[in-house]
């Protein structure tokens, strides 16, 4: 779809919604429901929390739909509110988001070139372990550039940080992720 | 063998095409070390496309909109009560200025001629006739759009 038609067909839904036809407003949720998932998914693990989290974002977005100024797209929005009320939420809760204990790179000395340790077909479940060790908004950022492939201006306006933070996010991310995977690879053969 | 290698940074700027650099090629057909790097990266980033995307395991429209049927509830009570609230502060500050006027009032009452009390008395009647018909239309089109819009969500 179009930027133009996503534009419009946005407009028909949010008028309908302030017009008073309130279960348009399923439409919103059914169009923007994966993505929140992916966001409150990769933040949180706690079941409840998520239920509590995904009624709290949508009850924003449905009282806000009025100052949806159709700067962006409607998805993009909602996902902006997911995000900061997911965030706003691991601070209350003092979780950190970026901070990791102790990378394995820091934990290991790696040898000179672990990357020629050959890689198995069982990569993606070792790689989904990996990737939910790593810290929560690393796992945003990957699963939104990598599965949602959002651009990093998309993601920038989602997650309110610079575009060049997004990009060096991401890098540290994949490198944690590639020393990680190596170090179980090489744990595995000894 | 090199003694200088490209950086992780590099590496990933250059397999996701955000960098094109002659120089970049070269090293990788004479450097085995940045070319395995180079090979890791590309493997994870072709995983990462297939790594199951995240779901809820519950039904999030139904929660939500649900929640959101119970909070329009929630504010339209709000609204009767503020509405309610401002009507009989309205009334009673009224009836309390009213006072003076009220013999007044009812000297137009005691006139001899039963003319202009027929005509007040008629007014009166056709102003609250009027006031009732409308009242009763209103109510009708706000029922119809409640059942028309009856807060179900169309899957």
């Amino acid at each position: 779809m179009s930027i133009e038609e996503n534009h419009f067909s946005d407009k028909v839904i949010v008028t309908n919604i302030l017009n008073g036809n309130i279960q348009d407003f399923a439409f919103v949720v059914k169009n923007t429901e994966k993505l929140v998932a992916q966001i409150v998914g990769k933040l949180t693990t706690n079941e409840d929390d998520r239920k509590d989290l995904v009624q709290d974002i949508y009850l924003k977005v449905y009282q806000n739909l009025y100052s949806f100024q159709f700067k962006s797209k409607l998805s993009t929005w909602v996902a902006n509110i997911a995000y900061n009320t997911t965030i706003n939420y691991l601070q209350k809760k003092k979780i950190p988001i970026i901070e990791i204990a102790e990378t394995i790179e820091d934990k290991y000395k790696l040898s000179e070139n672990p990357e020629l340790i050959t890689i198995k077909t069982e990569a993606v479940g070792i790689l989904n372990d990996e990737l939910a060790k790593l810290p929560p908004l690393y796992k945003t950022l990957i699963t939104l550039y990598h599965l949602e492939e959002l651009p990093n201006k998309e993601i920038s306006e989602i997650t309110n940080l610079p575009e060049g933070t997004i990009k060096s996010y991401l890098y540290r991310a994949r490198k944690i992720l590639k020393d990680n995977i190596n170090h179980h690879y090489k744990n595995e053969q000894l | 063998m090199k003694s200088t290698h490209l950086t992780d940074e590099m590496l990933q700027a250059f397999l996701l095409k955000e960098i094109a650099n002659d120089s970049i090629d070269k090293h990788l057909t004479e450097c085995s070390v940045c070319r395995a790097k180079l090979e890791s990266y590309q493997y994870l980033i072709g995983s990462m496309q297939k790594i199951t995307p995240e779901t809820f395991s519950f039904d999030v429209t139904t929660i939500v909109m649900n929640n959101i049927s119970l909070y329009e509830k929630k504010k339209s009570k709000k609204q009767e009560l503020t509405f309610w609230g401002i009507l009989i502060f309205l009334l009673i500050a009224i009836s309390s200025f009213s006072i003076p006027f009220i013999p007044n009032i009812l000297e137009v009452f005691y006139l001899k001629s039963i003319i202009p009390t027929q005509l007040l008395l008629g007014t009166g009647v056709v102003v609250l006739l009027f006031l009732w018909i409308d009242i009763i239309q209103q109510y009708k089109k706000k029922e119809k759009k409640i059942f028309n819009n009856n807060l179900q969500p169309i899957l």
